[in-house]
């Protein structure tokens, strides 16, 4: 990707290590998938392409952690920090196509405009969701003040793009935040959803928009969270769809969902860099079906195991004794990378049926509501599994976005069958 | 707008249901002024494909098939054990690195290549020895375990399923094919020792056919074995 600018590369760029989260990364990728996610916001009016390219080249240089390419060492890969900023890119028919790893050398984040649209598609090895979404709040934010001449104050989550980056921003948490002893992370491998495999990179993206209230009461008539409800809705979802494939109980795989859950709640962090784990909650469809209430009460409970301080600092204290014993790090990367894509390929997605990751409400600066239509958040498909589900809330409108490489949506139709029993009012959409 | 079969509102820009895929028709709704979530027509472009390691292989083979044909002239001032290599380097080529030429390259047209390649090189010998044992032993053997090869790349390739019943026919294809490549063998090169060796191979070629055939029955003996080799 050229340069927008043409500047010369600086000799003093910034490098760092990839954390602990993102090594996996690049190792799990292969020639048809890469893990990639798009945060997007939606504007009242079409985007100035020209204005938005001026916004960027301000915005990157305080981003040094996000607007980074990503490069090979003898034994880690390390981020390097961009000299100039990527060029725009336009749209396509689908969203998230496989970053190649040319592609990732050379910048390993897209800055996309279709109509009213700003995306920014991300590698999972520079951010994740939160980090995301305030790098496009702050590009939002430097946009519209070039483009309307208005100034919006450095709030929930935009960044003053005339300060320095603080060193915090571009720390790897996960080592301060592990815990003494680790624990076993072996899971029994759950449910996939299979069909008709799309040709190529081909997606197909489900969005179901409803009004945030509406969830929020009836997951507060079930007593759970709103992310804990539709993660239920989505459990309950893939055991209608199991009891339909597989009839004799005793032969169905448990449903496992995996929930991204944001680290900095619970450790105190300004990262900008990958600061997540998750929690996988499960039902044994083996046992016999589930009503709703139990799955909820499941989801809640689990939820409530396992997000706390003590519980998370014992998860990550597993992922960095694995990264830190001298053995693995004297491994060269390639052996490393041959080794992470076994164990990625044989443990570490087959364990879940889906990702769910909810981003929650997203709240811009007062100055900034008048613009902002709607806000999206995309996750790529899982490397084997057909699947997943990002979920944003913004002005009172929830966009439930589901994935898929296969022709048939399976989930999206069971998903809505779920909420269409408790009256809950949905628009659907797609490309 | 509503899905008349599912029930869903639909957003303006929807040609059909995202969830049932049921077409929406509504006469009285101009379609044309809604805009779609993503360009429909506008594909994204083909992942740039290098071939530079094809061709740098390919430039190999030439250099290194040209210096031993020199070397061969100059030496014997014919093509003697020069002949062979090359044959047997022509195979490997064939093999592994005329596939990579194309972007998606049918193992079910490569494979029958590679074995007809092995069949050629056989006639070579056959030719240049006078060992008059290609039609009666080489191209017999070498073209039914081409076939048999074939028929497996093309039954993984095209039906993606019953892998097991697959490589079990192929087991016992291959274990009862031994019988008349000994008979082959025999009526050739007039062997009289080791008769009837080619029936402890197919036995156990067999016997390992009809294991995977069961397993592909037997779904409580598949499960049983899949937990015993879990790595």
């Amino acid at each position: 990707m050229s340069s927008a600018n043409g500047k010369k590369p600086k000799k003093d760029l910034r490098w760092m290590p990839l954390d602990n989260a993102a090594k996996i990364y690049p190792a799990a990728r292969n020639q048809h998938w890469s893990n990639i996610f798009r945060l997007s916001a939606t504007l009242y009016e079409t985007v100035d392409t020209a204005v938005l390219q001026r916004a960027l080249n301000v915005t990157v240089p305080r981003f040094p952690s996000i607007a980074v390419r990503l490069r090979r060492g003898i034994f880690w890969y390390y981020l390097q920090e961009l000299s100039a900023a990527p060029n725009i890119r336009e749209e396509y028919a689908f969203p998230l196509i496989r970053m190649s790893k040319k592609e990732t050398r050379e910048c390993a984040f897209r800055v996309i405009v279709y109509q009213n649209r700003i995306a920014v598609e991300f590698f999972h090895s520079l951010t994740d969701g939160n980090g995301g979404l305030i790098f496009l709040k702050t590009l939002l934010a430097e946009y519209l003040e070039q483009k309307h001449g208005i100034t919006i104050p450095a709030e929930n989550g935009v960044l003053d793009r005339r300060e320095a980056p603080k060193p915090e921003e571009t720390e790897d948490c996960f080592l301060k935040a592990a815990g003494p002893i680790g624990m076993n992370r072996r899971e029994n491998i759950s449910y996939r959803l299979t069909g008709t495999p799309e040709h190529g990179e081909r997606t197909h993206i489900t969005c179901l928009r409803i009004r945030a209230e509406d969830i929020r009461s009836k997951a507060h008539e079930y007593g759970v969270s709103v992310t804990a409800f539709l993660c239920a809705v989505t459990i309950a979802a893939l055991q209608n769809l199991q009891n339909h494939e597989v009839s004799e109980p005793k032969k169905r795989k448990p449903i496992r969902v995996l929930i991204p859950v944001n680290l900095r709640s619970l450790f105190p962090s300004g990262t900008l860099r990958n600061f997540a784990l998750y929690t996988t909650p499960e039902i044994l469809p083996a046992l016999g079906q589930y009503s709703f209430e139990e799955i909820c009460t499941i989801v809640k409970h689990r939820m409530g195991l396992e997000i706390n301080r003590k519980h998370m600092s014992m998860k990550i204290a597993t992922n960095v004794r694995d990264e830190q014993h001298s053995f693995v790090r004297a491994m060269p990367l390639f052996i490393k990378n041959i080794v992470m894509k076994a164990v990625f390929n044989a443990v570490g997605e087959r364990t879940s049926s889906l990702s769910l990751s909810n981003l929650g409400v997203v709240r811009l600066p007062a100055a900034m509501d008048p613009y902002v239509d709607r806000l999206d958040f995309i996750l790529g498909v899982q490397a084997t599994a057909p699947y997943n589900c990002g979920i944003i809330t913004y002005k009172d409108r929830m966009n439930i976005h589901f994935i898929r490489n296969i022709r048939e949506p399976f989930l999206e139709n069971a998903f809505y069958n779920v909420l269409k029993t408790m009256h809950i009012p949905v628009v659907a959409e797609s490309n | 707008m509503y899905c008349v079969q599912c029930g869903v509102k639909l957003a303006d820009s929807q040609k059909s249901c995202p969830l049932c895929g049921t077409v929406v028709c509504h006469p009285s709704f101009d379609r044309s002024k809604a805009e779609p979530l993503f360009p429909e027509n506008r594909l994204p472009p083909k992942p740039h494909r290098s071939l530079g390691g094809t061709i740098l292989t390919t430039v190999s083979f030439l250099i290194v098939s040209v210096t031993l044909l020199i070397c061969d002239l100059n030496i014997a001032h014919s093509v003697t054990w020069s002949g062979y290599v090359l044959g047997a380097l022509l195979i490997i080529y064939n093999a592994f690195v005329l596939p990579s030429w194309f972007r998606n390259p049918n193992p079910v047209i490569f494979v029958p290549i590679a074995f007809a390649t092995v069949v050629v090189y056989l006639l070579y010998i056959d030719l240049v020895t006078n060992g008059d044992w290609f039609l009666s032993f080489a191209f017999p053997v070498a073209g039914g375990i081409g076939l048999v090869v074939t028929a497996v790349v093309a039954l993984l390739y095209y039906v993606k399923r019953g892998q097991l019943f697959i490589f079990g026919g192929a087991c016992i294809a291959l274990g009862v094919y031994l019988l008349p490549i000994e008979f082959l063998a025999k009526a050739t090169f007039h062997v009289s020792r080791f008769i009837g060796w080619s029936l402890y191979p197919m036995n156990v070629l067999v016997l390992l056919g009809g294991f995977l055939l069961f397993l592909g029955i037997c779904r409580p003996a598949r499960e049983a074995m899949q937990r015993l080799f879990f790595m």
